[in-house]
């Protein structure tokens, strides 16, 4: 399982981070989980770098941090994205899938 | 864009917070893993290892979560200038001395820029300062800047003419007299008489009343009214708003009614000659040429075009029929008013200011070359330290900042030493400048010189920036270049290379330089003030008391005030300790008095000019002046004709290679009585300086004081003894002889002649002190690196004295290195110090500027420095103990 495991591309943990914000309001942790569960535990996150991430990407004001009571009633710090975050998220994910395509086509074609 | 900048501040300012925050945020992520594995059958330990191992090292995620943050370049900042602040505590002697030497540097060059700033840069509460000049008499090579009077015609004449002016109107004269106001002291104040437009042309409003304008100016007369300034109003009136109505005399003149109130903070064209009373001017052939005139330009017209036009128009002026004869001599010209009018303090202390800049620069570098040579002595002694942060990370500019910002430091604490220093600098300066003769009596408003001003602020914190900046760099950049490696080596000695120390030694040779530039010119003023204070007068100037006494509200009538003056004068003859005592008209260096044309009697054609003074009998004997042929007036003269006695320079003028005893002489325009006079000569006298020191003495005809029955106020007592001990029973004699005529003013001759020289005393006293504070500066930057050398090669030393040298080949090694510093100081400084002589020669007229002594006067300074310096470093040197000196590693 380890094996299959991927590093992380450079610059996509925000994209990703974003994009998972964009389905509601989660603290770190839950993104770290959702994160995993969703890319079915291929990609490896380490979890140190989630923080960095998140807050970098408070202070450029794509999401916004909020601390509130967590499930089992303690406190948390909340992450939502905002609306330049989610203009910010539509112009990734269309810049990505622009890439994806064009090296798609490449490999293909070669 | 404003969330990044919300977040940076909170980093900054609740650290705390946002840090106990961080922590929590990562501790909840860390409880949840640990949950989880809990949940997945783990122990409670197990659970927690396996959660932290997943997460990483906590520390180093809170950092990367800092620097995501982005680190505010105040955070950064706030923590270099508290660590820089704690070094320098530590080392409490260098930060003194380090302190002194920039507070003396800046605080110098702060006093005199303050004085400079509130006598020349000032611009003036005036509509548009920048385009206002004012329109001068004055004789073309002379540097005095002149005067503004005018006649009624001459005005209209200008006014008419011009094409480069789009107003010309008629200002204020400028005098000083006692003003009565209401049963309140009489209070002497600038007062002026303006033109009609004055107040509308500066953009003056009245803070009270009505101001004057055109329709109080006439022809032959004024209105009889009068606006005070603000501050008169507050201060004698306490802003009472009846002031309107109320009645003020000025001088003897008719009272004037009170119409309105200046604008807070106009008091005519000048800070220091701050005037409180004006009212309107005469206009018509009785003004006579006291309109005094100003100008504004058009705005497309430059001030060379103006110069030229007034050149253009200047005849049409000074030749006029109505002027007098000393007018046609001059021509006119054009000075800039918008940083206040040309007043005998402007005119008295412009070329003294400028020297004395230049010397404080001078002396700021020499501070600066000091700070360097200490802070690089100190970098290099943390060369270790240095090595170790660069070592942790420290990256190179980080380095580089903190090194500035412990100079930055030091430079501002100098910065707001010097301030303080420069206040009592700036008051010392008033002193010498409020005793000048030309000072006495008027109310000059030295406080416009010193009140605080943004200029001066922003030149103090510019050359405290620069200083600190300019200090500060080669430390810091030899800093931030450390290879950690060798540096961290244990027992690595202070490491220099060739370059590095020759860098060192040239500050050292530099400050030697400029130190001596500074002495030998504090050596040129010294000797030149001494010069003034000791040459030949042509009349004896110790042990002389001047008595200015005050006839003009006696009440007693000519012949009552001269049999008293006669008897006050046998009175003070009586007074043990007095040999003589006289009366005159003018003493000599009070000012200018009277001047007139003289010619022989039979030969009309050959004028001179001639200053005039009125004396009584026993003058030339009390002042000491010889008498080359004839004889003293007697009291025998005052029934006959006209008597005069002439000094040699009129003797030779009129009457060439004769003698003149018992011819005659003719004055013309004299201006106490009309017309013509003759006289007829008794009595040839030697040449005396009159009215300025460094003059020729002029050509002078001494006329009968008591046969002429003219004014005499000016007493003069020639004491054997101290003339200060004789002053009080001369208070008492005359108080009790002429019992009202008040004594105005008692000065003995050396005061009154000191007072006609402040720009040359106040160069002399300041220079020397700079030179002396140079010197101070240089012996322990000299003494400094002496020092240093002596530790670094203390090993050295050690291994040589332990090898048999004697106490004197090891003297040696350290007097030869001091001995090159001088000397290549020295040589450099030698140039230096005679290029600066011929400056100041062609500054200041008259200047003595031929001899070498005063560079000899700074080498010898020099020498001195030298040997204070190199006492304790050699001492050391010798004292070197070689089993501690081989010992130390």
């Amino acid at each position: 399982m380890t094996d299959a495991r991927m590093e992380l591309p450079q610059g996509t943990l925000d994209l990703l981070i974003l994009k998972t914000l964009a389905l509601g309001a989660q603290h770190g942790w839950a993104i770290s989980e959702r994160m995993q569960q969703i890319s079915k535990d291929v990609l490896r996150i380490q979890q140190g770098s989630l923080y960095p991430a998140l807050h970098r990407l408070e202070r450029r004001g794509w999401i916004k941090g909020r601390w509130s009571a967590s499930d089992n009633n303690r406190r948390a710090k909340y992450y939502e994205l905002t609306r330049a975050g989610r203009k910010q998220l539509e112009a990734e994910e269309s810049a990505w899938r622009k890439l994806a395509a064009a090296v798609g086509n490449l490999l293909e074609t070669a | 864009m404003l969330s990044d900048l919300w977040i940076r501040m909170r980093a900054l300012l609740r650290r705390k917070s946002v840090e106990s925050e961080l922590a929590e945020e990562l501790q909840f992520h860390v409880e949840e893993q640990a949950r989880k594995y809990e949940a997945l059958g783990f122990t409670r330990e197990e659970a927690w290892r396996r959660a932290r191992l997943k997460f990483g090292a906590a520390e180093s995620v809170k950092e990367e979560c800092r620097e995501a943050r982005g680190v505010f370049f105040l955070e950064t900042l706030w923590q270099d200038i508290r660590f820089g602040a704690r070094m320098l505590r530590k080392s409490p002697g260098f930060t003194a001395v380090a302190v002194l030497t920039l507070a003396l540097g800046i605080g110098a060059n702060t006093a005199i820029f303050t004085v400079m700033n509130g006598l020349m840069f000032r611009t003036l509460p005036v509509r548009d300062p920048g385009r206002l000049v004012e329109i001068l008499h004055h004789y073309p090579d002379d540097p005095e800047p002149g005067f503004n009077g005018f006649s009624w015609d001459a005005y209209r004449r200008l006014r008419d003419g011009n094409h480069v002016f789009s107003d010309l109107f008629i200002g204020s004269t400028m005098n000083f007299a006692p003003v009565r106001a209401d049963k309140l002291q009489p209070q002497t104040l600038f007062v002026g008489a303006v033109g009609g437009r004055f107040f509308q042309e500066l953009g003056v409003r009245p803070a009270a009343g009505r101001l004057i304008g055109p329709e109080d100016v006439h022809l032959g007369y004024h209105a009889p009214v009068a606006v005070v300034s603000w501050s008169f109003w507050k201060t004698r009136f306490n802003l009472d708003p009846e002031i309107i109505g109320k009645k003020i005399v000025v001088g003897d003149d008719p009272p004037l009614t009170i119409v309105g109130v200046a604008q807070r903070g106009f008091y005519g064209l000048s800070y220091e000659a701050r005037q409180d009373v004006w009212w309107p001017t005469t206009l018509g052939p009785s003004a006579g040429w006291g309109l005094p005139l100003f100008a504004r330009l058009k705005p497309e017209i430059s001030v060379e075009q103006a110069r030229t036009e007034i050149a253009v128009l200047s005849p049409s002026v000074v030749d006029a029929p109505d002027a007098g004869p000393f007018v046609h001599k001059m021509k006119l010209r054009i000075e800039l008013a918008g940083n206040g009018v040309t007043t005998p303090l402007t005119q008295m202390l412009s070329t003294p200011l400028k020297v004395l800049m230049a010397m404080v620069s001078l002396l700021l570098l020499l501070a600066c070359a000091n700070l360097a040579g200490l802070l690089l002595a100190r970098g290099a002694s943390r060369q270790h330290e240095m090595g170790v942060r660069a070592c942790l990370g420290a990256a190179r500019a980080r380095l580089l900042r903190q090194t500035l910002t412990e100079s930055l430091l030091l430079s501002l604490a100098g910065c707001a030493v010097g301030m303080f220093l420069a206040y009592f600098a700036v008051h010392a300066l008033i002193r010498v400048f409020a005793s000048g003769r030309l000072m006495l009596g008027a109310p000059v408003h030295f406080e416009a010189l010193t009140s605080p001003d943004i200029h001066v602020l922003v030149f103090t914190g510019a050359i405290a920036l620069f200083t600190g900046l300019l200090c500060g760099a080669v430390p810091a950049l030899r800093a931030s270049h450390i290879a950690p490696a060798a540096a961290l080596q244990p027992g690595s000695r202070i490491g220099e290379t060739l370059r590095q120390r020759l860098f060192g030694k040239g500050l050292v040779a530099s400050q030697v330089a400029i130190s001596l530039v500074l002495m030998s010119s504090a050596g040129l003023f010294v000797g030149y003030l001494l010069h003034l204070r000791n040459f030949n007068l042509g009349f004896q100037r110790n042990n002389l008391l001047l008595v200015t006494l005050d006839f003009a509200h006696s009440g007693y009538d000519e012949a009552q005030s001269s049999r008293l003056s006669q008897e006050l004068l046998m009175r003070l003859d009586a007074i043990p300790g007095v040999s003589s005592a006289t009366f005159s008209d003018m003493s000599p260096m009070e000012g200018p008095g009277a001047s007139s044309f003289a010619s022989a009697a039979d030969h009309p054609e050959k004028q001179i000019p001639v200053s005039m003074n009125y004396i009584a009998p026993a003058y030339f004997a009390t002042f000491g002046t010889p008498f080359l042929a004839g004889r003293d007036f007697s009291a025998r003269d005052q029934a006959g004709s006209p008597v005069a006695i002439i000094n040699q320079a009129a003797a030779r003028g009129c009457f060439g290679t004769e003698n003149p005893i018992g011819k005659h002489i003719t004055l013309s325009h004299i201006t106490l009585t009309k017309g013509e006079r003759t006289y007829e000569v008794v009595g040839v006298v030697g040449n005396a300086k009159y009215n300025d020191l460094q003059q020729a003495a002029p050509p002078t005809v001494y006329a009968n004081l008591p046969q002429q029955s003219s004014v005499h106020s000016q007493l003069a007592i020639r004491t054997r003894i101290d003339p200060d001990s004789v002053a009080n029973a001369v208070r008492q004699t005359e108080a009790a002889v002429l019992k009202s005529v008040p004594i105005v003013r008692i000065m003995t001759m050396n005061e009154q002649i000191d007072s006609s020289i402040v720009p040359q005393r106040l160069i002399a006293m300041f220079s020397a002190g700079f030179g002396a504070l140079g010197a101070l500066l240089a012996a322990i930057g000299l003494y400094g690196l002496l020092a240093h050398t002596v530790a670094r090669r203390t090993h050295e030393l050690g291994v040589r004295i332990a090898l048999g040298a004697s106490s004197h080949s090891v003297m040696r090694i350290v007097l030869r290195d001091a001995l090159l510093l001088l000397g290549a100081g020295v040589a450099v400084g030698i140039p230096l110090a005679l290029w600066g002589k011929s400056i100041a020669a062609s500054l200041i007229q008259d200047l003595p500027s031929g001899s070498i002594v005063p560079v000899v006067w700074g080498i010898l300074g020099m020498i001195a420095v030298a040997i204070a310096a190199v006492y304790v470093p050699a001492r050391r040197a010798v004292k070197v103990d070689p089993m501690v000196a081989l010992r130390w590693e």
